[in-house]
């Protein structure tokens, strides 16, 4: 989806403030959209159902394909005990450059008892100058279970664009019956030491990092599979990393190297690998990764 | 440091019994009397293993990400500046401040939000090793009661750290600049045994480091809550390599 600022960064404005509620429920076998309430561009489409189990694919839009200084969305997903729904976007979300307004996306998964997100967005991708805030924050209850990742690019390394300048502010949080699972803050200021570091980026643009958790997932020792899992899609690059550890009941991996496009094959093929072993269910690629 | 003011309100008993400088040497005016428990407490002497972990710092050598005095010096500084400094300190302030103030549960708040922050199984594993180690010791020593509300959570090293200093009257600050100093010198004779390093040049190591500490502590007693975390993404990767790696010789 391409915004018309793609090129010269948006013109400075009031900025959008939308906000998307989604409810779902457990149905019979199926899981249902019960709830939608949306104001300003964040829309759904119809719920998909790609797979036998009854489990829904719901794919977020936003029409202006980006956040430019002064926006502010907030996105609210609440799944009710038993529901399984595995949530993408159409295409990458581009953070503007900003003359210094802040943006700002906050996303809510709360998830009851017996349910599951999937949550599989594709890049955001960070223009030199932007000034946004991301924060993505599961509150798990019971054994609700969550696969997940976020993926960012630093500049626009296709075109030759650097992140000298702008800064991104990023969480990612898991909690459980309000108990901190794994909380991650990533600070990327524009031309930043941490940005070419050794113990940083190493001059990469690209950073990921792949969550998921369930109780009794550190019984099941998946350390050594998602290792291969993440290795097979590369092919071996200078300064392209990937890792996996699993920390209690979160399996944390991470991706550092060059290209959004590779973080998300090693990612997909992650999330493969893990899906019969945590969900007993084979992965589904969302029809719209592949357009 | 504007932390000797408290100086003149102590009265430890801990202390006294436990420091044999403060006994053999006459105290003087400008040393407080907290000195010597602070320095047996970053004692790379103490009992509680420290000198076992190396915080990723022996993949990155093994990667080659760290193979000089100079990058030993910007990988040990860069993380005591970009990563410690803004989540182990300012959570050290706090659990520090809860603990003065009597709330326990405040303390236990900050140690759980710490340890959801460890970037791998094993910079998890080594904070709760040390951490559990050091609140052993306390214990051992009755400077800690078992019934406390803290003795009932898995404690992060930084937490234990705080809770001593507390229990033996170190102002918040001096226990900062005392945990970063710890951190930095058990890294720095990580470096001198991995590379290996000289001597002399992982004392030039400690000499810069040793700079970068006011201003370390000065901004991490200045964040806000919201501000607290930062990964260093090749840290918290080398250190999940780490798991893996062939030959080793540190548990992290």
């Amino acid at each position: 989806m391409k915004g018309i600022a793609d090129s010269m960064g948006a013109p400075e404005q009031a900025g959008w403030h939308a906000q998307l509620q989604l409810g779902f429920a457990r149905a019979g076998a199926r899981t249902v959209l019960c709830e939608r309430a949306h104001h300003g561009p964040l829309r759904v489409q119809r719920a998909f159902y790609p797979e036998a189990d009854g489990s829904c694919q719901v794919i977020l839009l936003h029409p202006p394909g980006g956040l430019v200084g002064g926006d502010q969305l907030q996105i609210e997903l609440t799944l009710g005990g038993g529901a399984h729904a595995l949530i993408t976007t159409p295409g990458a979300c581009k953070l503007y450059r900003s003359a210094g307004a802040m943006a700002k996306q906050t996303q809510r998964l709360q998830v009851a008892a017996g349910g599951c997100i999937e949550w599989l967005p594709q890049e955001v991708i960070a223009f030199a100058g932007t000034h946004t805030e991301l924060l993505t924050r599961a509150e798990l209850t019971g054994d609700a279970r969550f696969l997940g990742w976020e993926i960012v690019c630093l500049g626009r390394p296709a075109s030759g664009e650097r992140f000298t300048h702008g800064t991104l502010r990023q969480r990612l949080e898991l909690w459980r019956d309000q108990q901190p699972l794994f909380l991650e803050r990533a600070v990327y200021v524009g031309g930043n030491v941490a940005l070419q570091a050794a113990w940083g980026l190493a001059g990469e643009p690209v950073v990921g990092t792949f969550l998921c958790t369930a109780p009794g997932l550190q019984a099941l020792e998946l350390a050594p599979l998602a290792r291969e899992a993440l290795k097979s899609p590369l092919t071996v690059t200078a300064g392209e990393l990937v890792s996996a550890s699993c920390i209690g009941d979160v399996l944390v991996a991470r991706y550092l190297g060059p290209s959004t496009e590779r973080a998300r094959a090693c990612f997909t093929n992650l999330w493969v690998a893990l899906r019969p072993q945590l969900l007993g269910l084979t992965a589904v690629v969302p029809r719209i990764w592949r357009t | 440091m504007t932390t000797n003011l408290i100086i003149t309100t102590v009265t430890n008993t801990h202390m006294s019994i436990a420091s044999p400088m403060s006994q053999s040497a006459q105290p003087t005016a400008q040393l407080p009397a907290w000195t010597a428990s602070l320095l047996r407490l970053v004692s790379p002497g103490l009992p509680i293993g420290g000198y076992a972990y190396s915080k990723g710092l022996e993949h990155a050598v093994h990667a080659g990400w760290v193979r000089d005095e100079a990058s030993a010096r910007e990988w040990i500084l860069g993380l005591l500046e970009h990563a410690i400094g803004q989540l182990d300190a300012p959570v050290l302030l706090r659990v520090h401040d809860a603990l003065q103030a009597h709330d326990a549960s405040g303390a236990v708040r900050w140690n759980a939000i710490l340890r959801a922050h460890r970037e791998s199984e094993e910079l998890a594993l080594e904070d709760a090793q040390i951490g559990a180690a050091l609140r052993r010791l306390l214990g051992t020593l009755q400077v800690v009661s078992e019934d406390d509300e803290l003795t009932r959570v898995e404690l992060s090293y930084v937490a234990a750290f705080a809770w001593a200093a507390v229990r033996w009257q170190i102002p918040r600050l001096a226990a900062l600049e005392g945990y970063l100093w710890a951190t930095l010198e058990s890294q720095t004779s990580a470096a001198v045994r991995l590379l290996p390093l000289g001597q002399s040049a992982g004392q030039r190591v400690l000499s810069a480091g040793l700079l970068r500490l006011p201003p370390v502590i000065e901004r991490a007693s200045q964040l806000t809550d919201a501000d607290i975390g930062a990964v260093a993404p090749r840290f918290a990767m080398g250190s999940a390599l780490h798991e893996t790696q062939y030959s080793r010789l540190f548990r992290s």
